[in-house]
């Protein structure tokens, strides 16, 4: 323990002898690495599986059911229509199966009619939406069934802002001026990336405030806010007919997510889709070419083209730009040792074994780490700031868990051993008596 | 002092040159790009829309009560908020529309002409639900049939832009021609409707009232020339003094509509532009540290040439011509790294291809900067007198 402290005293001593170049070499050094950790913070929210217990079972289906006959469209619309969830549930050989879109309203609570109401995001979706995706309760639980009824689930932080409490079951809520009751309270949930709605580029938000019956949705005219995709739908735009038009035609807002348990399930449920198909071919339905989709939960942003191509993009610049700061601070260390080699050889001439420069040199490195990190950090929050700032839709994803620190100050440690490596050893393995005659 | 010297002087230093030349080989390379992927943004947001950009103001607005959201108090609450902000001064038009132009996606819907769907239906393109004067809002000239008047008001009649109507009859004339959304009654110049549509410049107005406001509707509003800014102040207000049950958006300007849009391109090309300029500072800082200690180390040889009769301005040039040989051949191997890098980036987003006179100009910037950051450390190397440098020898 002396020792190392000797050691870093020696290394404090020697970087206020030549404070400039060694700060210089730290600029560079945790420039490149803020850089990079903002870019990898942001790279790694976009792309974990926010699910791993049960990713593997998840699966958005599509059929490519839409009008017109188009012999060459093979991909199915990222939207279905009340239609085709229809058809596609029931099967029997999924464990749980949803469909849900998005939407938004006003709310205030009964009590409290005069005031001001507030936006709420909406997520309209069947009972097994919470089973699909883990989605813990804190009081009451889900629907019952998938039938019309006014009772919703809410969020945690829905409930403490409405009613400054969280056990609300019961209570009543105005959303867009209906009256509904409070069926069960979510505790705190969200997805990151939210892989179950990321149409439209929307996987950095976060999770709804409200959940509504999907057939209520339809019943009261309440639309998705992302897309609505119409196709052939002659509608003179009457709400009273809309519950009976949108069940009716391709009037497209949809996505249907499944749990398929094992392989043989998701080659069953496949087979399901095409014989489904051949079916309304054979009945004169289904004029485009069968193009079913069936995409894992990990794959859906691909699928939807909504991954953040800029974000990648982004990615390996920033990669080049740390290899680029790596290389530098070598080149500026070793330059710096060089300076130093003088002394170093003389310790060595006075007895130093090589293994004590090396203590020595490891005691730099420790230093040296500790300041990059702490300014690579800094760097780093200005950088997700920046690209906060810029690039829209990654708000959600700037921050950091105690594991991706510990991740970052290891790979600073790492780097910064590489970069004083070679000088190191130049120093310490390099002819003595050559260097003491300079 | 020679070239081969110099060479034969940084060959002696191996490891040193190597990592120089590969750091500004990189620099080169990511600079090129940057300023490629800035161009081409700039391209993006410069090109023509077909729309006074600084004079056309919107607002999206939603009744907060449902009751206001559908028809007949819809249709009254339009007209109050519409005559309020026609009586602005400044404003020369205002109109209300289910979405606005220059928008990524929104609300569109298959056309083709009846009879010959096959052949000539056009997946999605954006329809434009609103009133009268949405032309002088927008500014479109009529190029065939009539425009739109008060007594189409609730018909099947439309107004097709001049390219979608090119697409749907080719040569022939558009005017009366039927389609699923209607009967075409005329033609208007383009306008930037949306990005993802089937084209960004197919569009089809036509005049029916909102009939349901589920999703808000749009306030747009032309504004004479400079005014934009004192319209945009008394909007909000007067908007909701016409309907206080009202959730008010932000007031765009259309320029800020557009920048929106082309917001990832835009983000992108200033986040490579920012982190080129790093890539510069580093070259220079490098530059600078090298030629410093360079200077250092090589006291006793610059006082050996001063005492043979070097001059000052010979000896600075001796300094920085091994700048200058290390950043041209530096940037040689860059030229390779930025076309690799320029295949790498276009396998994720669109890039132009690399010009060839782009590498050249950025090496010279890069010689420029190098050159700045040697001056002052090769200064300093003339300014040892010999009598000092040689006394130890």
């Amino acid at each position: 323990m002396d020792a190392l402290l000797h050691n870093l005293k020696l290394s404090w001593h020697s970087i206020k002898r030549a404070p400039l170049p060694y700060a210089l070499t730290l600029l560079i050094l945790s420039l490149g690495l803020g850089t990079f950790f903002s870019n990898a913070t942001l790279y790694y929210w976009m792309n974990r599986d926010p699910i791993p217990e049960k990713s593997a079972t998840l699966f958005m289906a599509r059929l490519n059911s839409v009008p017109g006959d188009c012999t060459d469209c093979f991909e199915p619309p990222r939207v279905m229509s009340y239609m085709d969830m229809q058809k596609m549930s029931g099967s029997g050989i999924t464990s749980a199966e949803a469909a849900m879109f998005s939407s938004d309203a006003y709310a205030k609570t009964v009590e409290n009619q005069q005031a001001t109401p507030s936006q709420v995001e909406l997520r309209i979706t069947q009972r097994d939406f919470f089973k699909l995706f883990n989605v813990p309760f804190l009081h009451g639980e889900a629907w019952p069934d998938n039938k019309a009824r006014m009772e919703v689930v809410i969020s945690k932080n829905t409930a403490l802002k409405f009613f400054s409490r969280t056990d609300v079951v019961g209570q009543e809520m105005l959303i867009d001026d209906k009256l509904y009751k409070v069926i069960g309270v979510l505790n705190d949930w969200a997805m990151l990336p939210r892989l179950y709605d990321v149409n439209g580029r929307r996987s950095a938000e976060p999770a709804e405030d409200i959940y509504i019956p999907l057939e209520t949705a339809y019943d009261l005219a309440i639309q998705s806010n992302t897309q609505n995709s119409y196709f052939d739908v002659d509608w003179d735009g009457n709400m009273a007919t809309y519950p009976q038009m949108a069940r009716n035609n391709f009037a497209n807002q949809l996505q249907f997510w499944v749990q398929l348990d094992s392989p043989e399930k998701v080659q069953q449920y496949q087979q399901f889709l095409k014989n489904l198909v051949a079916d309304e071919k054979a009945a004169g339905r289904h004029q485009r070419p069968e193009g079913n989709k069936l995409d894992n939960i990990l794959n859906v942003q691909k699928a939807l083209r909504a991954t953040n191509d800029q974000l990648d993009a982004f990615a390996l610049v920033a990669s080049l730009f740390l290899l680029v700061c790596v290389v530098n601070a070598g080149h500026l260390s070793l330059n710096r040792y060089m300076a130093n080699q003088y002394e170093f050889s003389l310790r060595r001439a006075l007895g130093a074994s090589r293994w004590q420069l090396q203590s020595q040199i490891l005691a730099d490195v420790l230093l040296s780490s500790a300041l990059a990190f702490a300014a690579a950090l800094f760097f780093a929050q200005l950088g997700l700031w920046t690209i906060n700032s810029l690039l829209p839709g990654t708000r959600a994803l700037a921050s950091w868990d105690w594991q991706m620190l510990g991740v970052m100050a290891l790979f600073v440690l790492l780097i910064s051993y590489l970069v004083t490596l070679y000088p190191a050893l130049k120093t310490s393995f390099s002819p003595l008596n050559q260097q003491l005659k300079q | 002092m020679s070239v081969f010297l110099i060479i034969k002087s940084l060959l002696r230093r191996k490891v040193i040159t190597a990592l120089l030349l590969l750091q500004l080989a990189v620099t080169l390379g990511l600079v090129v790009n940057s300023l490629l992927l800035a161009s081409a943004a700039k391209d993006l947001v410069d090109q023509p829309t077909g729309l006074a950009l600084e004079q056309i103001l919107t607002v999206r607005v939603k009744p907060t009560s449902t009751a206001m959201r559908v028809e007949p108090a819809l249709s009254e609450v339009i007209s109050r908020q519409l005559a309020a902000v026609r009586l602005i001064p400044g404003v020369e038009a205002a109109e209300y529309t289910n979405q606005i132009p220059l928008r990524q996606g929104g609300s569109n819907s298959n056309i083709f002409e009846t009879d010959r769907q096959d052949e000539s239906n056009v997946d999605s393109v954006p329809y434009y639900n609103t009133g009268s004067q949405i032309f002088q809002v927008l500014g479109t000239q009529l190029v065939a049939g009539r425009e739109l008047t008060e007594l189409d008001k609730g018909t099947q009649n439309i107004i097709l832009t001049e390219k979608l109507a090119k697409q749907l009859f080719l040569e022939q004339n558009p005017v009366g021609k039927s389609t699923n959304q209607g009967t075409v009654v005329g033609v208007v110049s383009d306008f930037y409707s949306q990005r993802y549509a089937s084209d960004p410049l197919f569009g089809a107005i036509n005049f029916v009232p909102m009939a349901r406001a589920e999703m808000g509707y749009q306030l747009i509003i032309r504004v004479a020339p400079g005014q934009s800014e004192a319209v945009r102040q008394q909007l909000t207000d007067v908007i909701r003094n016409a309907e206080p049950e009202m959730d008010i958006g932000t007031v765009m300007r259309m320029d800020e509509n557009r920048d929106e849009v082309f917001r990832s391109e835009i983000g992108l090309a200033t986040l490579l532009a920012v982190l080129s300029g790093l890539m510069l500072l580093v070259a220079m800082i490098s530059a600078y540290s090298h030629a410093h200690f360079h200077a250092l180390q090589m006291q006793k040889e610059v006082g050996i040439k001063r005492a043979l009769g070097a001059s000052k301005a010979r000896v600075l040039l001796d300094v920085l011509s091994e700048s200058w040989l290390t950043t041209a051949i530096g940037a040689g191997f860059g030229i390779l790294v930025c076309y690799a890098l320029n295949i790498s980036l276009a396998k994720v987003i669109s890039i132009p291809a690399v010009p060839v006179w782009l590498p050249l100009l950025t090496m010279v910037l890069l010689l420029l900067c190098v050159t700045l950051a040697t001056w002052y450390p090769a200064r300093i190397a003339t300014r040892i007198s010999p009598a000092t440098a040689t006394k130890t020898l």
